[in-house]
């Protein structure tokens, strides 16, 4: 399989590591917090958890690591093959998820499905500039299922 | 003669009851784009393209659906696997 190619400018390079930066770290806490767990066995439960938490916490570090080897203009961030296209994946639906629960808990579901209306003049500067990054990281995941698995969109 | 007491065997009563099914259900979310649950389908449940999109828009049409039924310990652990996709999915006993 050929290498997967994420490309952007490197001004968004610079905008999203900025962001990465800041919300990564907990992306791993609110993708924990997020899942309903099964309670009933202790143990079982346990496990889940820490299974959760260890495979977030690889993912913030993959795309970290990942936006900062992504050099020159524009940025390319090559990833070697599928298991780590998959995790890619994984990961930058989990900085969503964290932007949703942190950044835009104030926003509604429904307005957050059709985000595109939201991004005005009536938002604060830094949930905009949130909001832009949010779309970008769906971008980003769009262009790798359309190399990775074409058959899985319409 | 005395006619030895043959002891009746005890009548078998055993109920056979089928073993509880156990759904793995996803419910909508807002974040993840549709193309992207399509996928954690095909990695996670390992069914192609059409059967994962048909299960997708079931549960953007009815907001949850069950995607697989059968043993607790398997549906325990599609249930982990589709949440390390980061979709909202839960365990429940069959009614």
């Amino acid at each position: 399989m050929p290498e997967l190619r994420l490309t952007m400018t490197k001004e968004a390079r610079n905008v999203l590591s900025d962001l990465l930066r800041l919300i990564a770290p907990a992306a791993a806490r609110v993708s924990v917090n997020r899942a309903d767990v099964p309670a009933a066995d202790e143990d079982i439960a346990g496990f889940w958890v820490e299974t959760l938490t260890a495979q977030a916490s690889e993912e913030a570090r993959l795309l970290a690591v990942a936006f900062a080897g992504a050099k020159g203009d524009p940025a390319v961030i090559v990833l070697a093959n599928e298991a780590q296209g998959q995790a890619f994946l994984r990961a930058l639906s989990a900085v969503r998820l964290a932007l949703r629960d942190l950044v835009f808990a104030d926003i509604t579901d429904a307005q957050l499905e059709h985000a595109e209306d939201l991004d005005d003049e009536s938002l604060p500067t830094e949930k905009r500039h949130a909001l832009a990054c949010y779309a970008c990281f769906g971008l980003l995941q769009q262009s790798l299922i359309a190399q990775l698995y074409p058959e899985a969109l319409d | 003669m005395a006619k030895p007491k043959i002891k009746s065997e005890p009548k078998a009563s055993t109920q056979v009851s089928a073993a509880p099914h156990w759904n793995v259900v996803v419910l909508n979310d807002p974040i993840n784009y549709q193309g992207y649950v399509v996928v954690a389908f095909m990695n996670v449940l390992r069914i192609g393209a059409p059967e994962a999109k048909r299960l997708m828009r079931l549960i953007h049409a009815e907001g949850r659906a069950t995607v697989w039924t059968g043993s607790r310990e398997r549906a325990e652990m599609l249930v982990l696997e589709l949440q390390q996709w980061h979709l909202d999915a839960r365990l429940e006993a069959d009614a």
